[in-house]
């Protein structure tokens, strides 16, 4: 029993870089320098991942503006369905090329006067609205720092980042509906515990009228639409900005969003 | 500056800070049990787990013989937290760390301790047991516990004395009736606390604090450092410091202040975590703190590194013998102390006479 507890407290070993420290105490002391697999990089045990996981889907439930909690909920969730992803990525050309190369959406790597110069209807402009529209910006995403992996790591943060153009793709704002649509479409396409749970938990809030619209309307259209289309993660979106939305969508086979009018009734 | 009336020179004091850096170095580089010894007990646990590649690296780590050169390199050095950071550097990093956690200070207390820490500084003002008229100064006492237990407990203390007089048939003179009538009466009986802290946002929430408590009369708020207190000589009749001795560069000069500030007669008390002496409590102890407290940091906070930063300096900190001896060192007599929840705090007294 001792040996159970004490590999539930060692904190899970990287892949590369020296072995951490034995038993339960200072796991911080990989974190200062030695055993980081990346800059933000927080090495936690088994234990504390368990621990985070409950808290931040508590918090989060209890709070729904801790955005930071539903992210550490992913991280501390997703080992397994980060693995399949990074390997679905990996039989992919366009997706081993986003592997490798690493892009990263933020606002100092995207160029948004060329953005904005672009043809109405094409990506780039759509995502640009988009950003203007609902008075977000990609630069608050809060960085990965409790997976163990520093692929794995890349992949939930190129997640993230693509996330608003999922909202562009799909046409959802960022209320709690748009969001929870978002989600549902995640779920089918990730598989990440923290979609399925934020799909399945995230309508707790809603007033009757938008659950039953969500229920008999969104919910079926996402989760078609996201059975059907190729893994999102695969899509190289930096190199796409030119091509029209439309295209994509048909390409992805993403049909229209059901009617706006009846669809937002105010949550 | 140098303190009136100073004592040993700080080399000694600080002499035994790089002594506690250097036994890392030793260990590591040849970690044989022997060396541990020589440490002082409060380190052996830290040194076990202390088999930290991120210290082996830090250190040039000369043999034995070459120690006498490095003693003084590495004088400029200090821990934050297992961090070895510089002495410049560690004022400022233990800054920004209270500065984060300032909003949720209290919070983060009660969820950490399981609301033990306000029986801890109950304990202390019992301790403490102050009359009307004591001038307290808490130092690093930012968001005021100490100031407020204190002001309600001179204010009882000053009404069970009215009740006592009256009680006793003692007619109360006509100044003290007008008084009465007028609310003009100092319900304090003279008493006056201090709190200083060098974090301005930590004050910040003391000061809204005691707005929304009501606590006006006998409190002041003073923005200073511990190692060099913006007062004068023998001030003071009682000093505390509950909880923010450990995050000191420098304890050795905080005691000398401390020393300076008060009375003849006036007496020094120390809340802080400490060593516990039961092995088994100690294993749960650490359990708790390095594998939830972060979490909890995390999760409430919204900030894992100031926690973790916490529960590292409290291992940082010097035992309770030590800590006796360095206060004793800065001139204090009549030194003791009292270990409450196994060891888990600890509080120390000393008398400058």
């Amino acid at each position: 029993m001792a040996t159970l507890l004490r590999r539930a407290l060692r904190p899970f070993p990287p892949l590369q870089g020296p072995p951490g420290p034995a038993a339960d105490v200072p796991l911080r002391a990989a974190s200062h320098g030695a055993g980081l697999l990346y800059p933000e990089h927080i090495p936690t045990s088994p234990l504390q991942k368990a621990l985070l996981a409950a808290g931040s889907a508590g918090m989060a439930l209890y709070n729904p503006y801790r955005h930071d909690m539903v992210a550490v909920l992913g991280e501390t969730t997703g080992r397994r369905a980060l693995k399949v992803l990074r390997d679905q990525m990996r039989r992919d050309p366009e997706g081993s090329q986003i592997l490798q190369e690493r892009p990263r959406i933020s606002l100092s790597t995207l160029d948004l006067g060329k953005l904005q110069s672009l043809p109405e209807g094409s990506l780039g402009r759509e995502y640009l609205r988009f950003l203007d529209v609902n008075r977000v910006s990609p630069d608050t995403r809060a960085p990965t720092r409790f997976v163990d992996d520093e692929e794995l790591a890349y992949v939930i943060q190129r997640y993230r980042e693509v996330h608003d153009m999922l909202h562009t793709l799909l046409g959802m704002p960022t209320n709690i509906l748009g969001e929870i649509v978002v989600k549902w479409f995640e779920a089918v396409q990730t598989g990440l515990p923290m979609c399925i749970l934020g799909a399945l938990f995230g309508p707790i809030r809603l007033s009757a009228k938008s659950l039953q619209v969500l229920v008999s309307e969104l919910i079926p259209w996402a989760v078609q639409n996201g059975r059907r289309a190729p893994c999102v993660l695969n899509l190289y979106y930096e190199r796409r900005w030119e091509q029209p939305l439309r295209a994509l969508r048909e390409e992805l086979g993403i049909t229209d969003p059901p009617c706006m009018s009846r669809a937002w009734p105010r949550p | 500056m140098s303190p009136t009336g100073c004592r040993r020179a700080s080399n000694d004091a600080t002499g035994r800070t790089v002594r506690r850096c250097l036994p890392t170095a030793k260990m590591a580089a040849s970690g044989s049990c022997v060396l541990w010894s020589y440490c002082g007990h409060g380190w052996s646990r830290v040194m076990w787990c202390c088999r930290l590649p991120g210290f082996r690296s830090s250190w040039p780590g000369g043999p034995l013989g070459a120690r006498h050169l490095s003693e003084e390199k590495r004088a400029t050095e200090t821990h934050f937290g297992f961090e070895t950071v510089s002495e410049e550097e560690k004022g400022g990093k233990v800054y920004q760390v209270f500065e984060s956690v300032a909003k949720k200070y209290d919070v983060m207390n009660d969820m950490m301790s399981l609301g033990i820490h306000r029986v801890w500084k109950d304990l202390l003002l019992g301790k403490m047991h102050p009359f009307p008229g004591t001038q307290l100064l808490d130092v690093a006492g930012g968001t005021g516990d100490i100031a407020f237990r204190f002001l309600n407990y001179v204010q009882a203390q000053h009404q069970r004395k009215q009740k006592r007089q009256l009680r006793a048939q003692q007619n109360l003179s006509w100044e003290e009736i007008a008084k009465k009538y007028q609310n003009e009466e100092d319900s304090l009986g003279g008493s006056r606390v201090m709190v200083c802290d060098i974090n301005k946002e930590m004050l910040k929430i003391g000061k809204q604090k005691a707005r929304a408590q009501g606590y006006k009369a006998g409190l002041a708020w003073v923005l200073g450092d511990a190692e060099e207190l913006p007062f004068d000589d023998d001030k003071f009749d009682v000093y505390t410091i509950a909880f923010g001795i450990r995050n000191v560069t420098h304890i050795d000069r905080a005691l000398q202040e401390a020393h300076r500030v008060l009375k003849p007669g006036g007496r020094f008390l120390c809340l802080e975590f400490s060593q516990v002496n039961n092995p088994l409590i100690s294993r749960l102890y650490d359990l708790y703190s390095f594998q939830v407290i972060p979490v909890l940091g995390e999760v409430i906070a919204g900030d894992w590194k100031s926690y973790q930063y916490l529960v590292e300096s409290i291992r940082q900190f010097p035992s309770q013998e030590e800590f006796k001896e360095m206060i004793e060192d800065a001139g204090f007599q009549k030194v003791t102390y009292e270990s409450l929840t196994s060891g888990i705090v600890a509080i120390h007294s000393g008398f400058k006479l």
